[in-house]
């Protein structure tokens, strides 16, 4: 185990050194700078954005019934959400026709509708299955 | 380092100090920000990213060969590169729920303390750091690369070329340092209280894959055109029943005359051709693939010359390369080398035709290259000059 894991270990760090070489002699001057910034940028914004928005939703789907089902309608809908975004964000007409050419917004909100109404659908089977285990758990017409 | 087993992470104290004084939120309810899980989204994040890293070395390999690569490169199978490309983004697409489900669950160590218990530890938090910030650029830069908006102050592909290594070995070392954690996961099967919430956790995570998935993968999988309802692009239905990246007005080609255009061929008995000329040579079809860089890709019906009748016309040696100019003012990509196997392939076309049609100014009027197993962006439009070289 160990021998492996300190090559393992090793060989990541000569990638990353090789990585870092590859950005100060492969790209102008300035732009390891600008890069390390943006990576940067990209650990705030998900630490201090994203993540804290996130995990403010997920305190309140927890005390919520079926948290389970709507916590993954909820991860769909924001990654679908999220990756629909660099479409609908970008400036300016697209390139040319044949890019970007689909309704995004619409699109979207049909994806967020599909995805809810499967969320809905799992749940409402798995209700009536609970019912049919225990038929006298409820009353009757519930 | 310490190594957690399968412990949960522990809260923060501050966050156990500010429920005691009576805050109102439990912070990190679910107990599912432990190890455990962490392992288990970690492995497909991990698989993801070797993925997009092998793929990418493909391009990498395909553009950029150096001497000794440029010659060794296949040829076939002729949808090779429209595979690992369009794998690239698919895979790059499913990374998005991966990595941030991973991330939410690891969220609470970003507030151990103390932060820094010595230069291990330091060292150690440095390259979760250097993982982190790595992988979410890449994939960000990623993302919004192919929807053709470049907010960045830098040029895309040196450095995600860059941070795709760096990524990399950043994952290597993160396996290393975890790997005792790794290892107590799979020891620890079926001892586990958590595992009903778990797999609720990864079922989400899988449908959240699978949706992103079937709604972009259409880009490049043909039988998923009609329910590519958020990709960049959809192939089908566009201009001759293909998409078009760099359009002639972008490039800075106006009006090819088919009159006084001539095709020049550079070589041993250097010969120019009119198009009438080029026409009247014999034609053949190729049934090849566009595959761009973008990730998109589209089977088309090419027709045209083949390059390797046009290299015996001016009496090219056997083994010859060739150098292929473009008339495009602007942009890169004007000049494209195909290597001697590449220029000797029956399916190498100088195509004039696609879909039946004759070329449109956009696809490359009057005449292009289309090769099997390259990248869209050496497939080059507008030719004017083909040079033999060596
Ligand atoms: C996170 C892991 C990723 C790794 C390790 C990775 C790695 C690479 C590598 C090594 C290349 C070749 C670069 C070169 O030619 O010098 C490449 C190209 C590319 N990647 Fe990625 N990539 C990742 C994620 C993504 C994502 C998420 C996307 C978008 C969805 C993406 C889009 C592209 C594009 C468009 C190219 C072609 C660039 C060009 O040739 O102009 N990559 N990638």
């Amino acid at each position: 185990m160990t021998p492996l894991r300190w090559t393992l270990g090793l060989l990541g760090v000569a990638a990353m050194l090789a990585g870092a070489r590859l950005l100060v002699a492969g790209t102008p001057p300035g732009t390891p700078l600008d890069v390390a910034l943006w990576l940067a940028g990209a650990v705030m914004a998900h630490d201090l954005l994203l993540a804290p928005l996130v995990l403010l939703v997920g305190a309140v789907v927890w005390r919520l019934p079926e948290r389970r089902a709507l916590r993954g309608a909820l991860l769909t809908i924001g990654c679908v959400a999220l990756i629909t975004l660099p479409i609908l964000l970008r400036p300016g007409p697209p390139r040319n026709a044949t890019v970007l050419r689909l309704d995004y917004p619409l699109n979207l909100l049909g994806v967020v509708a599909a995805v809810l109404l499967a969320a809905s659908a799992l749940v409402g089977v798995r209700r009536a299955r609970r019912r049919g285990d225990a038929p006298n758990a409820t009353g009757p017409g519930t | 380092m310490n190594d957690t087993g399968l412990t949960r992470f522990s809260p923060p104290r501050w966050s156990r100090r500010l429920r005691r004084a009576g805050a109102p939120t439990n912070w990190f309810p679910t107990r599912l920000h432990d190890p455990r899980t962490a392992v288990a989204v970690g492995r497909w994040l991990g698989a993801g990213v070797l993925v997009c890293f092998l793929t990418g070395l493909v391009s990498h390999g395909l553009q950029s060969p150096g001497d000794w690569l440029a010659t060794r490169l296949p040829t076939r199978p002729v949808w090779g590169y429209r595979l690992t490309q369009g794998l690239h983004v698919i895979t790059g697409f499913a990374l998005v729920p991966l990595l941030l489900v991973k991330l939410w669950v690891v969220y609470p160590r970003l507030f151990v303390l103390p932060p820094v218990r010595s230069l291990r530890h330091a060292l150690e938090r440095f390259s979760v750091a250097v993982l982190v910030g790595a992988a979410l650029l890449q994939v960000f830069l990623g993302l919004v690369n192919i929807v053709q908006w470049y907010p960045w102050p830098f040029s895309f592909r040196p450095v995600h070329w860059a941070l795709a290594w760096v990524l990399l070995g950043a994952t290597l070392l993160h396996v290393a340092v975890q790997a005792p954690a790794i290892a107590a996961y799979w020891r620890g099967k079926g001892r586990d209280p958590d595992g009903p919430e778990r797999r609720s956790l990864l079922l989400g995570l899988g449908a959240a894959v699978g949706t992103v998935t079937l709604v972009t993968a259409g880009q490049t999988v043909a039988p998923l055109r009609r329910v590519t309802l958020l990709a960049p692009r959809r192939p089908d239905g566009s201009a001759q029943g293909l998409p078009i990246n760099r359009t002639a007005a972008e490039a800075g080609v106006r009006e090819v005359s088919p009159e006084t255009w001539r095709l020049r061929l550079a070589g041993p008995r250097a010969h120019e051709l009119s198009l009438a000329e080029l026409r009247r040579l014999p034609q053949h079809g190729a049934r090849l693939p566009i595959a761009c860089v973008e990730g998109w890709s589209a089977t088309a019906d090419w027709s045209g010359v083949r390059v390797r009748d046009l290299l015996e016309l001016v009496g090219a040696p056997p083994g010859a390369s060739a150098r292929v100019v473009s008339l495009q003012r602007r942009g890169g990509y004007r000049v494209s080398e195909l290597p001697p196997q590449f220029v000797r392939d029956p399916l190498t076309l100088l195509a004039l035709r696609l879909n039946g049609q004759v070329l449109s100014l956009d696809h490359g009027f009057p005449a292009r290259i289309i090769a099997p197993n390259r990248p869209g962006v050496l497939q080059t439009k507008w030719v004017t000059t083909i040079e033999v070289s060596a």
